[in-house]
């Protein structure tokens, strides 16, 4: 059958709320009885807290309550469990909450924080994650190794500040390295960056007098949260109740938990009031998860063909004063630093550290960009040696049927052709040459290939609930949060193709409600379209039987041979009809006589099999699905100012099934402007005394529209394949993923100099063209 | 206590503003229950604030409340009154310049404010006027793209 819906550009179901302005954030609620939050952050990298005085601040207007973290004996997590909810004998980050106060109006909040007097004992802090691993650094938990943790996917090394290591061995090193006849080797940096979605984070919690917690937040993971603060506050899960409205962005920064633990530990001490925190920009780069921050070194042995031989990394995470979300990240990156390639032999070690910074979280990519920058740089600098192309050497080692990948995973053609993306991407810049350099000018191309897998608990699934109303029209509902990616668009397309019905008669339930939503795992990993999907076509095809089991009883039939078509049941014999609609809360005859269930229907899905990788190996089946593809660009250099000018941005993946292009289209060019910050803009920069300076806009610089590419070409490849929903796959954070290795590949290109350190700003072209000059 | 007289949205408004510093976009949003306005840094830098006072489009995080004093203001709730969507707006929706949202209200203002003044805005001007937003889900093209479709619906409507 020709698809209806899926593959369509229908139009964003939330743009005409969003456009009005009447779409819901967090911080456009108000609750009755409602106290504002602000948070006093220590100021000072790494220190212990001698004694906080708040007599004076509790006495301000309008102040309700100050609570500070003494006395607190709550630690929270997933797997690793090392953080209070705010500081309580020790500051470990200088954004590090150390009070909060409650107040009747922001001004009176903000005021009476400044008369809170704590007394600090320094400690000599830590920020470069190399350093913090060492011998001697500063110890930031003095408990590490002993906190309580999952065993046997958290790996730290007490007496030491690295509390997560994770190793791949794959092979063997020597044996891997003595067949190369060449090898290429180098150190690279991927700073610490913030995420910056435009909405800063924010979130209202009340508990109320019977111990019940209701909260509101921004926040990509209602279940977790739930969950992380029954835990924490020691009561139920069934006594929290977290709604979620719209997400101004969160590209990962909202994923997990960050500052709701916070504000909920400050409502427990006023019940009956509703704490309101709505943090500032400056807040949410130094106060809130931030991303990245990784220093490393990796080295490829190939034959002189270009086969991959071997391939060696370290990496370090500056993972900040906490570890639960960064662990995985590590993981994550040790998994995927290969890129999308076969090494025979992979020996990887990612060091998950403890450092004075802010807590690394999610952020777009997942450990991705970080690994891949590193081999994707590489490749390019072995063509050179070799005298070969990049693309060349990329496609002698591309994963492809039969091949295996880091984890030991073998390779279907329904994985995805990176053969395909390649050459769409390499035909994309041929058609338009570099202009010859010239007396400003010099001109350079670039490419690079990606494989993204979605790292996820084992156990994670997504459910979804589908109703009819007696007017034949459907609500579908799913915990998938929208926070820009188009997914209550994506999942009413998928429903309305699952159930046959007009695109109008399908409605995706909008706010997320942990008292009546489905259980979700979290929105991450660019998994709703596809996880969420095969929820949807789960929950659909039991809501049909449904429908044709009541109809069944109606004509005293076989249900199987009653046939489903455009929201009805047609009797193939009679050429009778039901619709849904009819059947919606069972069939009632004339005389009010019913038969059948009431037409709703639950549905979920796994993505089947997956496994923590091995302690000792760190292989195993633990990707689930993989999206490939390949990125390239034209760009310019001005020789006396050091700006680049991307002219042509072209990328190419195999998404299974675009089920909505104009929206994947929007993932693909909204992502490679945010990897080109990465690239060329963005790095959180720290004082001498370890306090995040560049926290606002615009000294924190993220791209605007005359930073962007003047051109991007996006192509979509939809190679068929058994898993995702007709097929469709994980995109949204692969955009990303490849863009500044592409991007500093073409650098090389223009400018003969291999950077390996982001971001590349103006002054450092600048520094190198003279340098190079020099050389000459 | 400091009170404050202006209009809003074409309906005259007094609001009585707290001590200490209170920000135009605060007197619209926590005052007056125009959530629309969004607040993204606080320094002016995003855009997603921007109202419209007297004809320009300013961002009102960065206007203090007094400032205000007077003026009259349009906000991202005066556009579709009625319920139907301004051509700014539905150029928004039919170009697909919309994901997360938070961004979209400040841009739509500051188009009606040029689009107001200067209908016949060449390009870089368009360019310059969107320079001054952020967003960070897009990546601008369709951003710009809805831009120019909307001048040509206001063109047409002329």
């Amino acid at each position: 059958m020709t698809l209806q819906h899926v593959g369509k550009n229908v139009p964003r179901v939330d743009a005409v709320r969003k456009a009005t302005g009447e779409a819901v954030f967090v911080a456009d609620i108000v609750l009755p009885r409602m106290l504002h939050a602000k948070v006093l952050r220590a100021g000072v990298p790494h220190a212990k807290i001698r004694s906080i005085d708040t007599s004076k601040a509790s006495a301000m207007p309008g102040v309700k309550k100050v609570v500070t973290g003494q006395g607190c004996g709550m630690l929270f997590g997933t797997c690793l469990w090392d953080q209070p909810p705010l500081a309580v004998d020790k500051v470990r980050h200088a954004g590090e909450p150390v009070a909060v106060v409650l107040a009747e109006t922001e001004n009176q909040a903000a005021a009476a924080l400044k008369e809170i007097a704590v007394d600090y004992e320094k400690i000599p802090f830590v920020l470069d994650p190399v350093e913090a691993a060492a011998p001697g650094a500063p110890l930031i938990h003095e408990k590490n190794g002993s906190y309580r943790r999952v065993e046997y996917v958290v790996h730290p090394i007490p007496g030491s500040n690295v509390f997560h290591h994770y190793k791949l061995r794959k092979g063997n090193e020597q044996e891997g390295f003595a067949k190369a006849d060449v090898t290429v080797e180098d150190e690279f940096e991927f700073p610490l960056s913030s995420q910056a979605p435009l909405e800063p984070h924010g979130a209202i919690c009340r508990f109320g007098a019977d111990g019940d917690l209701e909260i509101w937040a921004s926040n990509q993971a209602p279940f977790v949260l739930r969950d992380v603060l029954a835990d924490m506050f020691g009561i139920s899960a069934s006594k929290i109740r977290v709604h979620i409205p719209y997400l101004g962005g969160g590209f990962g920064g909202k994923s997990d938990v960050s500052i709701e633990p916070m504000v909920a530990y400050a409502a427990s001490f006023v019940p009956g009031y509703a704490v309101k925190l709505v943090l500032t920009r400056g807040e949410v780069i130094s106060g809130a998860l931030i991303g990245r921050g990784m220093k490393g070194r990796m080295r490829i042995g190939a034959k002189l063909d270009g086969t991959f031989t071997a391939l060696k990394a370290e990496m370090y995470f500056a993972d900040g004063a906490y570890g639960d979300t960064g662990w995985p990240v590590d993981t994550v990156a040790g998994h995927n630093c290969t890129g999308p390639y076969e090494f025979p032999n992979a020996i990887v070690d990612v060091y998950g550290v403890y450092t004075n910074s802010p807590s690394v979280g999610a952020y777009r990519g997942y450990g991705h960009p970080e690994g891949q920058f590193m081999s994707s740089r590489l490749i390019d600098m072995l063509a050179r040696k070799l005298d070969m192309t990049p693309a060349e050497i990329m496609r002698k080692n591309f994963l492809r049927e039969g091949r295996k990948n880091a984890l030991g995973q073998t390779i279907k053609k329904s994985n995805g052709d990176l053969f395909g993306c390649l050459d769409v991407v390499e035909k994309a810049l041929a058609e338009e040459p570099l202009p010859p350099n010239d007396e400003r000018y010099i001109y350079g191309k670039g490419i690079a290939s990606m494989m993204k897998s979605p790292k996820m608990a084992a156990n994670a699934a997504s459910c979804c609930h589908v109703q009819v109303n007696a007017d034949g029209s459907a609500f579908v509902n799913l915990a998938g949060i929208e926070m820009g990616q188009g997914v209550h668009t994506v999942f009413a397309q998928m429903a309305a193709e699952a159930l046959e019905l007009p695109f109008e008669k399908v409605r995706v339930y909008s706010d997320v409600d942990t008292q009546f939503s489905p259980w979700e795992w979290q929105t991450v990993a660019s998994m709703q379209t596809y996880r969420g999907g095969r929820a949807i076509q789960d929950a659909c095809r039991a809501l049909v039987a449904k429908a044709k089991e009541t109809a069944a009883k109606v004509w005293n039939c076989a249900s199987g041979m009653i046939v489903y078509k455009e929201g009805v049941c047609v009797h193939p014999n009679t050429g009778a009809t039901l619709s849904l609609g009819t059947l919606a809360r069972g069939f009632m005859a004339a005389n009010g006589l019913t038969v059948g269930e009431p037409l709703a229907a639950t549905g979920w899905y796994r993505v089947p099999e997956i496994t923590e990788p091995d302690p000792e190996t760190g292989m195993g089946n633990a990707a689930g699905s993989w999206t490939f593809g390949a990125q390239g660009c034209a760009l310019r250099v001005d020789r006396r100012t050091g700006e680049v000018k991307i002219l042509h941005f072209a990328s190419a993946f195999d998404v299974g099934r675009a089920v909505n292009p104009a929206a994947a289209r929007g993932q693909i060019t909204g992502g490679v402007v945010q990897g080109m910050g990465a690239a060329l803009m963005e790095k959180i920069l720290f004082t001498d005394e370890g306090v995040a300076k560049n926290v606002t806009f615009p000294a924190y610089k993220i791209p605007r529209l005359h930073d962007a590419p003047e051109k991007q070409t996006v192509v979509l490849l939809e190679t068929p394949n058994e898993e995702g929903p007709w097929s469709a796959k994980p995109m949204a954070e692969h955009p990303i993923v490849a863009v500044a290795p592409t991007i500093l590949n073409a650098l090389r290109d223009a400018t003969g100099v291999e950077f390996t350190a982001l971001p590349v700003t103006p002054e450092r072209i600048l520094e190198a063209l003279k340098t190079r000059k020099e050389d000459k | 206590m400091r009170v404050l007289n202006f209009t809003v949205n074409g309906t005259p408004r007094t609001v009585h503003l707290e001590e200490g510093r209170v920000m135009l976009a605060s007197v619209l949003r926590d005052s007056l229950g125009l959530t629309g306005t969004k607040v993204g840094c606080g320094t002016g830098q995003c855009g997603s604030c921007t109202v419209v006072m007297d004809g320009k489009a300013v961002t009102s995080c960065t206007v203090p409340a007094e400032k205000a004093e007077g003026t009259s203001v349009l906000t991202i709730e005066s556009l579709a009154e009625g319920g139907v969507l301004h051509p700014i707006q539905q150029a928004f929706v039919e170009a697909g310049a919309i994901q997360c949202g938070f961004c979209t209200p400040g841009i739509v203002m500051r188009l009606y404010a040029l689009f107001t003044q200067n209908p016949d805005a060449d390009d870089e001007t368009i360019m310059n006027a969107l320079d001054k937003h952020l967003c960070r889900c897009t990546g601008y093209e369709t951003i710009v793209k809805a831009a120019h479709l909307a001048q040509e619906k206001l063109r047409a409507a002329r």
